[in-house]
């Protein structure tokens, strides 16, 4: 019996000890077995991604991962420069414009090609637009962008004429995908293609294959205009949050990640074979102040603080915050001190730093701003007018990092000042429908701007003004003012850049005085890559850009492997710590086993 | 050796949630009526089916009570004009009263229509077969070594009650179960994934493989792990605590100093005598917990990129995607109550006459 006890107990150990040694040498296999496959490939370049994706139909889809490869698959008609995004050539290599910009013709580029090989001509062009124009189901995507258009003609092959309902100056041939007639023009139904795998396109890449939220393969197009790209694939991978991406890329599977936060940033800076990049962004952050809304037919609604309806209110809530200890202590310094809102990437349109009508951080003017509106200090230090007490609701996205930041510093400042400030933290959904329905004072609000600033300087003006349920139109702070809706209507049909920018200028001036808004900073985008399988990476601008979610193909069509030798590969420096804590952790394993067996024993002398 | 199992009579207020009159006035040795099971079952049925109406009526209006308009979030900070939103609003089918689009859902879900997701264009019916294997595979995984786990380390916890190994073992999966669980993927991902690299970061199989390959199995394998490992961590404790509890109850019983005295060991004692009768509640326990497993896998695909129902539930969430955030709610939550219905019946069906109080 005892003997019968022993051998199996022994046994039992046995293969305890079997299925750990099997356990250690799969997992001792996997870095072996992970760096074969596709990993390997000098020339595939993995992106992690999280991004959300209905189809790749550019017709349609206005999702960032779609409309983001988008740019890599069609040339536009006209492109927007790496250096500073101004206009160039893209389909077309010239244009001209007739009767004050309303008439726009292009001459295109001869003898391009579709990645298919059949020629890219004027016809495509056209096709494309018209189809945008007069299906509804086609124009879900980019719709604002075609809205002006009256006529779109290809007299020949390699002239296009679009003729608009109105002047303008912003060159309409920008920023929307053009799909080859010869594959579109035969789908059934092309508001319900899916365009998932083997796209004909004309851009840098093309679409190989799309495998729902595992991975998009990119295959570079070797009929592109400019050139076949050196990568052979771009290859994203789907990681749902951002700190298993970080992971991934200290740990090779992946080559390059976005949108790190400034935390992500600092641990990859010190990791090996990983070079960080800051990049300035095309996105402003700010705050939005409830100036008494109204809906585009002047009809009032929402809950705002009368007070707000003052500007010199408004002007003492800007001249109370010290945006830049701001900004170095919510962004960590990963942000641009900012004017209005158009950042300072766009060098050309941006409010310029040196513009009189800025002013700074400044207490005393504050007060006195405060003091002239008629709003005294009471016994609790908090202002009154009329009893009604200075008491002002902040919402913010109680998940958002930056804006419980934000809110906390503003609650003191604003009490300096004579102003109770309120956070309201809820979720995201609720600050949107509060918003939507007028229900704050002040919010924490941002946009991404593309490179002209016309579309932004439209939803400030009167007319895209939406009412309480959001219909209507799309407003950035519900900002109405006649005078700037003049500057905004002069600089739409300005031709000569120069005059345009002093235009833009004098509106973004006028905006900063009148204070719907506080523009915060321009965040910082911040990016890693593998710098020992990647080198040559296209930033936009070019100097301290960004890398992804540029206007254009540039980030990874010049991307570029490293040479074979200079690639190592190996990275697990520092990893001598952590083995030492999996050994501890396999020694208390082992000790429980230990113990069981001992006590084993002592159970059996009972 | 025949296990003492049918020894014992029933007790009353077993979990018999039913509690109608006749189980309690009947004799306790006299085996149940076929009758009383069939109405046993009836009453089941009819308990799951009112559930599953309540979740097809809450799918519905609990998230369209929702803040803000999946429309307007959708066009957030996107250049849109009125009429591009009017068509999405169209094509979504936001623009017809509440009352009719109800209807439509509610016809789809009896012709197992779930509508179409905003946000894949497709319909939901297909993106949850599409999304079930992934989440299938991981949640069965890992709750067979939760399981197995949870009851080996339990027996022996009660075996050795209050032992030095019992309160190790104890202790360490409550520990364990009161870990967050995005908080312990994200170390276990940071150390093997990214520090050590042994183990991939996320994802189910390398892009690019074939699964039904030998290299494309053990690629996801190894994918597998690290969530498994997670999971099991994680919800282990609870398999460990009902078995103990058990065992330890059934350790005071008769019958076991008779199986001593007939010279049985200790080992012998355990496993072909208070073993078995122990396990008896703790299957209850086991099913209706596979229900919740299935949706614990919300965090765990989450941490791990794992492509599964999770993760689209996750995304639903975020979209907000209306008739996907429906279809995964009414499917997790039919789910859970199969899953319970199962639980009373296997209950009831492996001994209606469970142990003495």
């Amino acid at each position: 019996m005892f003997r019968h006890r022993m051998l199996r107990r022994t046994m039992a150990k046995g293969l305890a000890g079997l299925a750990a040694m099997a356990l250690v040498s799969t997992m001792a296999a996997a870095p072996a077995q992970a760096a074969t496959e596709e990993t390997q490939d000098p020339t595939v370049m993995r992106i992690a991604t999280d991004g959300f994706i209905d189809s790749f139909n550019p017709f349609t889809s206005f999702y960032l991962m779609p409309t983001n490869t988008f740019k890599y698959m069609y040339e536009n008609l006209v492109a927007n420069s790496p250096e500073t995004g101004e206009v160039i050539e893209g389909l077309a290599t010239e244009w001209n414009t007739e009767e004050g910009g309303k008439v726009w013709t292009y001459k295109i580029r001869p003898d391009m090609k579709w990645s298919d090989g059949e020629p890219l001509t004027s016809e495509d062009v056209a096709w494309t637009y018209n189809q945008m124009m007069e299906k509804d189901e086609l124009s879900v995507a980019n719709g604002a962008l075609i809205e002006n258009f009256a006529t779109v003609e290809a007299p020949d092959d390699s002239t296009l004429v679009i003729t608009l309902k109105e002047p303008q100056a912003n060159n309409p041939g920008q920023e929307i995908p053009v799909v080859p007639k010869h594959i579109w023009s035969k789908i059934d139904k092309p508001g319900e293609f899916k365009n998932k795998e083997n796209t004909v396109g004309s851009g840098p890449f093309q679409l190989e294959s799309y495998e729902a939220n595992k991975s998009v393969t990119l295959k570079s197009n070797p009929n592109f205009w400019r050139g076949e790209p050196t990568l052979d694939k771009i290859q994203y991978r789907y990681y749902t949050n951002s700190d298993a991406q970080v992971q991934a890329i200290r740990s090779g599977e992946v080559d390059f990640i976005t949108g790190l936060t400034p935390e992500q940033f600092k641990a990859l800076e010190s990791a090996d074979n990983v070079e960080t990049s800051v990049g300035n962004g095309r996105r402003f952050s700010g705050i939005s102040i409830n100036s008494g809304l109204a809906d585009a037919d002047g009809e009032e609604f929402g809950t705002g603080h009368e007070a707000l309806q003052d500007k010199k209110v408004r002007q003492a809530i800007r001249a109370g915050i010290d945006i830049d200890t701001l900004r170095e202590q919510v962004m960590q310094d990963y942000a641009e001190p900012a004017t209005s809102f158009v950042p300072s990437v766009y060098e050309k349109w941006a409010l310029p730093e040196d513009d009189p009508v800025i002013t700074g951080f400044d207490v005393e003017r504050a007060k006195k701003l405060l003091d002239d509106a008629g709003w005294k200090e009471g016994s609790d230090g908090i202002r009154e007018k009329d009893g009604e007490k200075l008491s002002l609701r902040f919402l913010s996205d109680a998940d958002a990092t930056i804006e419980q930041n934000t809110a906390k510093f503003l609650k003191p400042w604003m009490k300096d000042i004579g102003i109770e400030l309120k956070n309201e933290a809820s979720d995201v959904d609720t600050v949107s429908e509060r918003t939507t329905k007028g229900d704050y004072d002040m919010y924490y609000s941002g946009w991404s701007l593309s490179p002209d600033p016309d579309y932004q300087l439209f939803i400030n003006t009167c007319g895209s003004r939406p009412d309480a349920e959001g219909n209507g139109g799309t407003s950035q702070d519900g900002y109405c003012n006649k005078k700037f809706d003049k500057l905004y209507q002069q600089q739409h049909v300005e031709l000569d850049e120069d005059k345009r920018a002093d235009l833009v200028h004098q509106a973004l001036a006028l905006h900063y005085e009148d204070t719907a808004s506080i523009t915060l900073w321009y965040q910082n985008q911040l990016e890693a890559f593998r710098s020992d399988r990647f080198t040559g990476f296209t930033k936009q601008p070019t100097d301290d850009g960004i890398i992804a979610n540029q206007v254009g193909y540039w980030g990874y069509t010049s991307v570029e492997p490293v040479s074979a030798e200079n690639a190592s590969g190996e990275g697990g420096m520092g990893a001598g710590g952590w083995v030492a804590i999996a050994a501890a952790a396999i020694v208390v394993i082992g000790g429980g086993g230990f113990l069981i067996s001992r006590r084993k024993k002592s159970d059996d002398r009972e | 050796m025949t296990t003492p199992t049918h020894d014992h009579p029933t007790p009353p207020g077993g979990p018999d949630p039913g509690g109608s009159g006749g189980s309690t006035g009947r004799d306790m040795d006299e085996p149940p009526k076929g009758g009383s099971f069939l109405g046993y079952l009836l009453r089941k049925l009819g308990g799951a089916l009112t559930s599953m109406i309540l979740v097809v009526v809450l799918g519905f209006f609990a998230f369209r009570m929702l803040p803000g308009d999946p429309v307007l979030k959708i066009a957030k900070e996107r250049p849109m004009s009125p009429a591009q939103i009017a068509e999405l609003r169209s094509q979504y089918g936001l623009d017809k009263p509440v009352i009719v689009q109800f209807w439509d859902y509610l016809v789809g879900i009896f012709t197992g229509e779930l509508g179409e997701s905003y946000v894949y264009r497709k319909p939901v019916s297909d993106l949850i077969v599409d999304y079930l294997g992934p989440t299938l595979l991981l949640t069965a995984t890992a709750a067979i070594l939760a399981i197995g786990l949870g009851l080996w380390l339990g027996q022996l916890s009660a075996w050795r009650r209050n032992s030095l190994f019992d309160k190790m073992a104890s202790s360490t999966s409550l520990v364990f179960w009161s870990v967050p669980t995005f908080w312990l993927g994200l170390i276990l991902l940071m150390i093997f994934g990214g520090t050590l690299q042994w183990l991939p970061t996320g994802g189910m199989i390398t892009p690019g493989l074939d699964p039904w390959s030998f290299a494309g199995i053990i690629d996801v394998i190894k994918h597998l792990i690290l969530p498994v490992i997670t999971m099991v961590a994680v919800v282990y404790a609870q398999y460990l605590m009902v078995m103990r509890a058990s065992l330890i109850e059934e350790m005071s019983e008769d019958y076991l100093t008779t199986a001593r005295a007939k010279g049985l060991t200790e080992d012998e004692v355990r496993k072909k005598h208070a073993v078995p009768n122990a396990l008896l509640p703790t299957i209850t326990v086991v099913f209706m917990h596979i229900g919740g497993l299935i949706t614990g896998a919300v965090t765990v695909e989450a941490v791990f990129s794992w492509p599964g129902l999770g993760k689209l539930t996750f995304e639903a969430i975020s979209g907000p995607d209306l008739p996907l955030l429906q279809g995964t709610f009414v499917v997790f939550s039919a789910i859970i109550i199969v899953m319970n219905l199962a639980a009373d019946i296997v209950y009831r069906w492996l001994d209606p006459r469970v142990r003495r109080a």
